[in-house]
């Protein structure tokens, strides 16, 4: 006896689990099932309304929300340093990109001065960042196609990597370290052979990885062709970062408009034609490699001087000056209890980050805490190119495009 | 703030078409509630597109009139620009006309007011742990029906003696 569609509808409906069939059209056969949003593949809280005919999926809602915490609102209630605490949570897998964007707002509107150490600092923690973000993207993308040791690759690199932020900022997570003005602290000692670490070991690693997957039967056959989009699709769409790069769209912030020190770096910008899984995952093997020759750039040339701006009013003082100085106390004290005020003005800044377009827009009215900060997050905007790349494709097809979209349910809920 | 020039719904709908016709992208758009700011209107639609040829960027900001406030949908023209309207009307109660699924985002559907309006204060509005009504249940071992000897429950579902007032 063959088990008809009908016959699975009602024996959900039997058990008590209706829900998981939202409508069922009888005429053409399709289901409309949720997937998500608690769904290993999803990648956190995402949930998919899919309408399917069979195995094949003829539509994709994407159902976001489930992680939302009103973090804009949240930032109009904290001073203008202490909003840096609140942008980092949002995506969390790339916690230096929202403090960056968001310093480098702020300072456009102070009109304050970044020296040259921190801008080289700033952008070197970036682009490890870069890499830490990455390798979770890759381990994620591995597991979902079924290569299970690549969680565990790429997860132990990023072990390194994140060690290394807890030697820097002390916290391996929503650091809150980048401020408006430089970075909170000076790198501490023995950051070159920890960095030297990294950058010695990223490639040899990469060359690990790609002999696992690149030419991988399996896995080119979940990848080539899947998930394709093509360039004016994506531009539609609004995709930005590796997506829109593996559509043969030569777009990258760090060259197209330089901030911090990325004007000073030599980098390639990879791109690839093929618009599908597999160029997504192709660019972003390269881009690590390239974020690899950045950091030996910052290494190699890190000015010395000052971390960050010294203006008193802006910045507070250095831990040691509190001890021998009364002024310095005066202005520790006023800016942690008031902060300080920022011009009115409004600014919209933008910067690369893994994935895709990270934009602030910030707004001041004058006082000392931000009016508006608004977060354009890759990932919310890049989650609508999702239904593109995989109507028609199956549903195992459409865990490897959410794998390659890589979002960041922090990011797109905020 | 030193003031941006605004333009009004209709204008912003033609300046669309032709930007998008010289191949500009929206980058972003999002709401903004100019209560404080001192402007004549309150609601503001901010948008930022961005010319990957040219590599220009640019700063458009649309008046959103009327009550409730509204603004002229452009997801047909730019498709990107759903989840971004869809996320202003959430946040700020802005309505864009002629948007195909004009529907809360990221806030539950069943959601009263919108939360990133300046009126919508941080810690004014309960949100959770309501205090829940007392609930009368029968005390062990008395019938239904008897008013007399009734337990007195917290919202924790503990019981309080008998007369005391709740607090």
């Amino acid at each position: 006896m063959t088990t008809t569609p009908e016959m699975i509808v009602s024996r959900f409906e039997e058990a008590g689990h209706g829900a998981f069939v939202e409508k069922y059209n009888e005429t053409e056969g399709h289901m409309t099932i949720n997937m998500g949003p608690v769904h290993p593949a999803t990648h956190g809280v995402l949930r998919l309304l899919l309408e399917l005919d069979g195995e094949r999926v003829v539509d994709c809602q994407p159902i976001i929300g489930y992680l939302h915490t009103g973090m804009e609102k949240e930032c109009e209630d904290q001073n203008w340093r202490g909003a840096v605490t609140i942008v980092t949570r949002m995506d969390y897998l790339a916690q230096f990109f929202n403090e960056q964007v968001y310093s480098l707002a702020v300072e456009k509107l102070l009109g304050l001065e970044v020296p040259a150490r921190g801008r080289y600092i700033r952008t070197m923690i970036a682009e490890i960042n870069r890499i830490s973000s990455h390798l979770v993207w890759f381990g994620t993308q591995a597991l979902d196609m079924g290569a299970m040791s690549g969680m565990f690759y790429g997860f132990r690199e990023r072990e390194v990597i994140v060690d290394f932020f807890e030697m820097v900022t002390g916290l391996r997570m929503n650091n809150g370290y980048f401020i408006p003005g430089g970075v909170w602290e000076d790198l501490p000692d023995g950051w070159q052979e920890a960095v030297r670490v990294i950058v010695e070991m990223m490639p040899r690693r990469l060359d690990e990885y790609e002999a696992l997957l690149s030419e991988n039967p399996i896995f080119l056959e979940r990848t080539e062709g899947v998930g394709a989009i093509s360039a004016d699709d994506a531009l539609a769409m609004g995709a930005t970062g590796p997506i829109l790069r593996a559509t043969g769209v030569s777009v990258d912030i760090r060259r197209d408009r330089p901030y911090d020190a990325y004007g000073d770096m030599e980098f390639g910008v990879p791109t690839r034609t093929e618009g599908d899984v597999y160029a997504r995952y192709a660019v972003r093997m390269i881009e690590m490699r390239e974020s690899v020759k950045i950091i030996q750039q910052c290494l190699d040339n890190m000015p010395a001087g000052d971390y960050k701006n010294m203006d008193p009013k802006l910045i507070p003082p250095p831990r040691a000056e509190l001890n021998r100085s009364m002024e310095a106390v005066i202005h520790h004290f006023k800016l942690v209890t008031q902060g300080y005020t920022v011009p009115a003005g409004e600014h919209y800044q933008a910067v690369e980050s893994p994935r895709g377009e990270l934009g602030c827009y910030v707004v001041s009215d004058g006082g000392s805490s931000p009016y508006r900060c608004h977060m354009r997050d890759p990932s919310f905007v890049n989650l609508q190119s999702l239904p593109v790349m995989v109507r028609g494709g199956l549903i195992a097809d459409l865990i490897a495009s959410i794998a390659s979209v890589d979002p960041v349910l922090g990011g797109v809920d905020r | 703030m030193s003031e941006p020039s605004w333009i009004g719904g209709p204008e912003w709908l033609e300046m669309a078409k032709g930007l998008r016709n010289e191949r500009w992208q929206l980058a972003d758009l999002c709401g903004l509630d100019g209560r404080d700011l001192g402007f004549d209107h309150r609601f503001e639609a901010v948008i930022q597109l961005v010319n990957y040829e040219t590599k220009e960027r640019r700063t458009i900001h649309v008046r959103a009139e009327g009550e409730p406030p509204s603004v002229p949908s452009v997801a047909e023209i730019w498709p990107t620009a759903n989840f971004m309207e869809r996320e202003a009307y959430d946040l700020f109660g802005i309505e864009f006309e002629g948007h195909p699924n004009l529907t809360r985002i990221l806030m539950p559907d069943e959601w009263e007011g919108h939360p990133l309006r300046k009126d919508y204060g941080v810690g004014k509005v309960a949100v959770e742990f309501i205090p829940q009504p007392f609930i009368q249940v029968d005390a062990p071992g008395q019938s239904p029906g008897s008013t007399e000897s009734k337990v007195q429950v917290d919202a924790l579902g503990q019981a309080k003696p008998n007369g005391s007032e709740p607090s």
